[in-house]
C-alpha cells in the first residue's frame, strides 16, 4: 500500500496536516508530505537527508534539478516521521537559494568588511590565533559553536580546541536550548542520553508535557500525539504552561502556573503520589537511591501551599497528580518552559522523579524525554563541543581523561580538565574583561539570541577581541566580526546528526555550496593544519579530510561508553530509516530504549559527572561520590522552591516570557528567507490576555513598548489566552531585515542570569513594564532612533 | 556552669560575619552574575543560621545579639558597590580581587564549619536531640557553601592567574 500524499500548500494554515488516527500499540500510519517548486517529473535526483529545523529529526529526501534544490519529501520508511514534514521542514530549504548567501570570505579593513579570498581569510585567522596563543596562552582563545552543525564538525572542533590548542573554552549555543536536558539526565541517571523512543508515544496511556509547547516546537511529533488523541483509547494529557498554547488546548488538565514555579508544582505532584500511594515501592527500593530525602522535601508541598506559590487551584494539583499517578504507561516530556526558567535543572530532575517514583522507565510507553531544541544539539553533547568532554566522559575522572588522551595521542595534561568546560555565558564574561582575545563563532547569532543584548553587542564589539564568524549569511553577529567565513549549509555537505530519541541520520550532500563557501568541517581541518596542531608524535592532530573518516573516528571514540556507536557506519545509515544508538557489534540495528533492565550508568567509574548540588551548582568530589556510589541505581534528587531573582514590582508589573513560533526558528536566518514562513509571521508581536489589554487600553494591532531595566522592545499587540500578568514575545526578531531603529529583539529585555547547574540562561522570567505607543510617541522615537541595530 | 554559651557565641559570630561578607562580596562582584545571585542567597542562609542559633541559645543562657540593623546605609553602600562593580567590570585586574574575596569567604566558612562540628559534639554530650537536629540541618548548608566556594575558586583561578591581561 502506498502512503497517502498530503499537499503542502495549506501547511501554513493546517500546521499538523491531516489526521491518521490509531489506537495504542498499533503502528503510526504513513503519510507522505512533500513540497516541490517544479513539476515532479523535472526532479533529477532525490538525495537522502533529514530535517534540521527542530530537534525532531524527520527523515526526508532532497529533490535536485539543475544543480539546485527544488524541494523535499518526507521519508515514509523513517521511524521518526513516517513521511511527514512540518511547515519549516517543507519550506525552509528555500533559504539555501537566497540571493544574499555569503559567497566570499569577508575581512575587516579600515573598519569595513570587504570581500577577500579563502586563503587570505584563513591565513589572517591563523596568524591572529597564533599571536594570541603565543602571547596570552591557549586559554585566551574561545570557540562558540552551534546546534546546527553536523556531528563530524563538532568532533573535529572539540579535538582541535581541547586536544590541539588546549583551551577549555568551547561551548555551543546548545547552552541556550538543551544544557538543562543534558544535566537533568546526568543528575538522575548518571549520564546524558535520552532513554526513550518516539514509539513510546504510540503506546502510552498518559502524557505529561512540562513547559513543552510541542504543537509549535516539534510539529511532526505533535502530529504523532494528535493521531493518538484522535484515535481509540486516547491517552490522558497533562500540560504545564502559563500560556494556553495549542498544546494546552488539547489537554485534559492544563496547569497554567505562574512563571518560575515549576519546582513547587512538581514537588506538589510528588507529594500527592506519596500521600495517595501512587509510588512503586519495589522499583524505588531496587533501582533508586535518595527516596527518603526526596520524601522529606516534598512533604512540605501539600496542594494548598502549591496553590499559593503557583497561582493555581489546589484541585488542579490534585487532578494532575491523579491523572499522572493512575496510568500504566506514562511518557513525560520537558522543554524550554523548564530549561529557560530559574531552577531549571532542579525542575527538570523533578520530572525524572515523576517517572522514577512511578517505576515507569525503560519499558514501552514508559519514559521521560528531556527534549532538545535544535536539530543537532545532541551531537555537541556527544562530541564534547559543549560543557562536557567527548563521549560523555567525566572531566573529574582521571581515567576518562587518560582514555581521551590516548585516543588522541596527546599528553593527558594537554586536555584542560582542571574545571568543567567553560560555559558560554562565562566565555562572554571572559571576553568582557579582556581575558579571551580570539573568539570563533560558528553557525549561531549571539547578537540576537543571548540575554541582555546591549551588553552582548558591546562585548563582542570590544576592540581587544579578534572575532571570527562562520555563517551562511551576514547575520547581526557576522556584521561585528573581523573575519567572516562563508559556510556551506545542510544539503551542501555530508554529515550525521542525532535527534532527541537517539536516532542518527545521515544527511548527504545534494548540491554544491555557493561561491567559496565551505563546510565548517573543512574550515576547521584547514585551521588545524595551518595552525600546525600535531599529536605527541608530530603527526597531524586532525588526521581526517572527509566526513566519513571523521565519523569513523567519532564512533571509535564512543566505544565502551553509554552512547556506544562503534558499529555504526555511513553504509548502515544509507537507505531505510535512521538508527538509534547504542549501535554495537551485538546491536547492529540499534537500541530502542535505554535502561530496559533498570540499570543506570551511575557507577563512579562510568558516570559522566559526580553531580552537583541542585540549588547552588556546588560540585561533588570523586571520593564523596564513591562513598555513596549508587552502583547502577538512579538518583532521586530533591529541591526546595526558591523565589525569583527578579520578581515583578510596582514599576514592572508584568512577567515577560519568550519563546518560539511555529513558523520561525532561532533568529530567522533561514526561516525569514523562506517566503511562506516569512509571510506567516513577518514581525514581532506581544501576546497579552484580554483583561491586561483592556487595562492598558490597547487592542489587537496596537503598538506597545515593553521595557525592562535593560532595554525596550516595540511590538504589536496580539490578544491571546495567556495568564494575566504574563506577556509573551517570540525571540526571533533581530535586525538583519529592518534598519528603522525600532528595537524588536526580545533579548533587549532579558537579563544575564543562568541556572546554577546547567548554566542555561534564564529567558522565561523577566520583569517588564508595558505602555501603549501613541502615534506621537512613535514619531518621536522614529526621529530619535534607538541605536538598536 | 558549662562553657556551651561560649561556643554558641563563636558560631553565631562566624555566621553573622559570614552573612555580612557574602553580601559585601556579592555586591562588589555584581558583574559576576553567579557570585551576585548565589552570594546573596548564601548571605540569607547565614542570616537564618544566626537567627536559629539565637533561639537555641536562649535555652543555654547564651546572650546572642542580633547584628545591628544597618539596612539603610547597607543598601546605599551595596548600590554604590554594585555600580562600581559594573564600572570596573571590564578592567583586567578585577580578577585578583575576586579571587581574594572568594578565598576570604572560604576561610570564614571553614571557621563556621569547625564550630558546627564542635556544636554537634556538644549536642551529643548533653543529649539534646533538638540541638543535634538543628546542627545536622544547618551544618549541611555550611558544607554546601564551602563546596560552592571551592567549585568557584577552582574554575576561576586558572583563567585569572595564567592568562595575562
Amino acid at each position: 500500500m502506498t502512503a497517502p500524499t498530503s499537499q503542502a500548500d495549506d501547511r501554513i494554515i493546517d500546521v499538523w496536516g491531516p489526521r491518521t488516527p490509531h489506537g495504542p500499540d498499533e503502528p503510526w500510519p504513513d503519510r507522505r508530505d512533500q513540497y516541490l517548486t517544479v513539476d515532479e517529473t523535472a526532479v533529477e535526483r532525490w538525495v537522502q537527508s533529514a530535517c534540521v529545523m527542530c530537534s525532531n529529526g524527520c527523515g526526508l529526501d532532497i529533490a535536485v534539478a539543475d544543480g539546485e534544490i527544488v524541494g523535499v519529501r518526507g521519508r515514509t520508511e523513517d521511524r521518526i516521521n513516517h513521511g511527514r514534514l512540518g511547515p519549516k521542514g517543507l519550506f525552509s530549504w528555500q533559504a539555501n537559494n537566497s540571493p544574499d548567501r555569503l559567497r566570499n570570505p569577508l575581512l575587516r579593513v579600515d573598519g569595513e568588511l570587504r570581500p577577500t579570498d579563502w586563503d587570505t581569510a584563513m591565513s589572517t585567522i591563523v596568524a591572529h590565533a597564533r599571536l594570541v596563543i603565543d602571547e596570552y596562552g591557549p586559554s585566551a582563545t574561545g570557540f562558540y559553536t552551534s546546534g546546527q552543525l553536523f556531528a563530524e564538525e563538532y568532533y573535529t572542533q572539540a579535538l582541535a580546541a581541547r586536544g590541539g590548542i588546549g583551551t577549555n573554552h568551547l561551548d555551543g549555543n546548545t547552552r541556550l536550548c538543551t544544557a538543562t536536558s543534558e544535566w537533568a539526565l546526568v543528575e538522575s541517571f548518571g549520564s546524558d542520553g535520552d532513554p526513550g523512543s518516539y514509539g513510546d508515544l504510540d503506546c502510552c496511556d498518559t502524557l505529561f508535557l512540562v513547559g513543552h509547547n510541542m504543537a509549535e516546537t516539534q510539529t511532526v511529533l505533535w502530529a504523532r500525539v494528535l493521531d493518538r488523541l484522535h484515535g481509540p483509547d486516547r491517552p490522558r494529557l497533562v500540560v504545564v504552561d502559563p500560556r494556553t498554547t495549542p498544546t494546552a488546548r488539547a489537554a485534559d488538565c492544563h496547569v497554567a502556573l505562574r512563571p518560575g514555579t515549576n519546582v513547587p508544582f512538581l514537588n506538589g505532584v510528588l507529594h500527592e503520589f506519596i500521600a495517595h500511594g501512587h509510588v512503586d515501592r519495589a522499583f524505588i527500593d531496587d533501582h533508586t537511591v535518595g527516596y527518603e530525602a526526596l520524601a522529606k522535601v516534598v512533604e512540605s508541598y501539600p496542594p494548598e501551599r502549591v496553590s499559593e506559590l503557583c497561582g493555581i487551584s489546589a484541585d488542579t494539583v490534585r487532578r494532575a497528580a491523579e491523572i499522572l499517578g493512575t496510568g500504566d504507561r506514562l511518557v513525560s516530556t520537558v522543554l524550554q518552559g523548564v530549561y529557560q526558567s530559574h531552577q531549571a535543572t532542579a525542575a527538570a530532575v523533578q520530572v525524572n522523579n515523576v517517572n522514577l517514583l512511578r517505576g515507569m522507565i525503560g519499558e514501552p510507553g514508559c519514559t521521560v524525554f528531556q527534549m532538545n531544541g535544535q536539530p543537532t544539539a545532541e551531537n555537541t553533547r556527544e562530541a564534547g563541543a559543549d560543557g562536557s568532554l567527548p563521549g560523555y566522559r567525566n572531566w573529574q575522572n582521571d581515567s576518562h581523561v587518560r582514555d581521551l588522551a590516548e585516543l588522541w595521542n596527546v599528553d593527558v595534561l594537554q586536555i584542560p580538565h582542571w574545571g568543567p568546560p567553560t560555559h558560554a555565558m562565562q566565555m562572554f564574561r571572559y571576553i568582557e574583561n579582556g581575558s579571551i582575545r580570539f573568539f570563533w563563532i560558528t553557525g549561531t547569532n549571539p547578537a540576537v539570541s543571548l540575554p541582555e543584548l546591549a551588553r552582548i553587542r558591546s562585548v563582542v564589539g570590544d576592540d581587544r577581541l579578534f572575532l571570527v564568524v562562520s555563517d551562511a549569511y551576514l547575520s547581526e553577529t557576522a556584521a561585528l566580526a573581523d573575519v567572516v567565513l562563508p559556510a556551506a549549509l545542510w544539503s551542501e555537505k555530508t554529515g550525521t546528526f542525532t535527534n532527541a530519541d537517539r536516532t542518527v541520520h545521515l544527511s548527504e550532500q545534494a548540491v554544491e555550496p555557493p561561491g567559496e563557501a565551505r563546510s565548517d568541517l573543512h574550515a576547521f581541518i584547514d585551521f588545524a593544519r595551518r595552525l600546525n596542531l600535531v599529536d605527541r608524535d608530530g603527526a597531524p592532530l586532525v588526521p581526517w579530510s572527509e566526513p566519513e573518516e571523521a565519523f569513523a573516528a567519532l564512533t571509535r571514540m564512543t566505544k565502551g561508553r553509554p552512547l556506544d556507536q562503534s558499529a555504526l557506519t555511513y553504509e548502515a545509515l544509507r537507505g531505510g530509516s535512521g538508527i538509534q544508538w547504542p549501535v554495537t557489534e551485538t546491536s547492529l540495528g540499534g537500541t530502542e530504549r535505554l535502561y530496559a533492565d533498570h540499570h543506570f550508568p551511575t557507577e563512579a567509574d562510568v558516570c559522566e559527572s559526580y553531580g552537583h548540588d541542585l540549588s547552588t551548582g556546588a560540585l561533588s568530589e570523586a571520593d564523596e561520590y564513591r562513598a555513596h556510589d549508587p552502583q547502577g541505581r538512579a538518583m532521586l534528587k530533591a529541591a526546595e522552591w526558591e523565589p525569583l531573582h527578579e520578581p515583578v514590582d510596582d514599576d514592572h508589573r508584568f512577567q515577560l516570557t519568550t519563546g518560539r513560533n511555529v513558523y520561525q526558528f532561532h533568529t530567522r536566518t533561514k526561516t525569514g528567507r523562506a517566503p511562506q514562513l516569512h509571510e506567516a509571521a513577518p514581525e514581532v508581536w506581544a501576546e497579552l490576555c484580554a483583561q491586561d489589554a483592556t487595562d492598558l487600553d490597547v487592542t489587537d494591532g496596537d503598538r506597545v513598548e515593553i521595557s525592562s531595566p535593560r532595554g525596550s522592545v516595540v511590538a504589536k499587540v496580539a490578544i491571546g489566552d495567556t495568564r494575566p500578568g504574563v506577556v509573551f514575545l517570540p525571540f526571533h526578531y533581530g535586525y538583519w531585515d529592518h534598519d528603522d531603529g525600532v528595537p524588536t529583539a526580545a533579548n533587549e529585555l532579558t537579563r544575564t542570569d543562568w541556572d546554577p547547574v546547567s548554566k542555561q540562561p534564564v529567558f522565561k522570567v523577566t520583569k517588564v513594564a508595558i505602555t501603549k505607543v501613541t502615534d506621537r510617541a512613535a514619531q518621536r522615537r522614529d526621529r530619535a532612533g534607538t541605536g538598536a541595530s | 556552669m558549662n562553657k556551651i554559651p561560649i561556643l554558641l557565641q563563636q558560631l553565631h559570630e562566624s555566621e553573622t560575619h559570614l552573612a555580612k561578607e557574602f553580601r559585601r562580596v556579592a555586591t562588589r562582584e555584581a558583574v559576576e552574575q553567579d557570585v551576585y545571585y548565589l552570594g546573596h542567597r548564601m548571605a540569607t542562609m547565614c542570616d537564618t543560621h544566626a537567627e536559629k542559633l539565637r533561639a537555641a541559645g536562649e535555652r543555654y543562657e547564651a546572650d546572642l545579639d542580633p547584628p545591628e540593623d544597618s539596612s539603610a546605609i547597607g543598601k546605599l553602600l551595596g548600590s554604590l558597590r554594585h555600580t562600581a562593580s559594573e564600572m570596573v567590570g571590564r578592567r583586567p585586574d578585577t580578577g585578583l580581587l575576586l579571587l581574594r574575596d572568594l578565598r576570604e569567604l572560604y576561610l570564614m566558612a571553614q571557621e563556621a564549619n569547625i564550630h558546627w562540628i564542635a556544636l554537634g559534639q556538644v549536642a551529643q554530650a548533653v543529649r539534646d536531640p533538638d540541638l543535634l537536629g538543628l546542627v545536622s540541618e544547618l551544618h549541611t548548608e555550611t558544607i554546601t557553601q564551602i563546596k560552592w566556594l571551592k567549585t568557584k575558586i577552582r574554575e576561576a583561578t586558572p583563567q585569572i592567574l595564567v592568562v595575562p591581561v
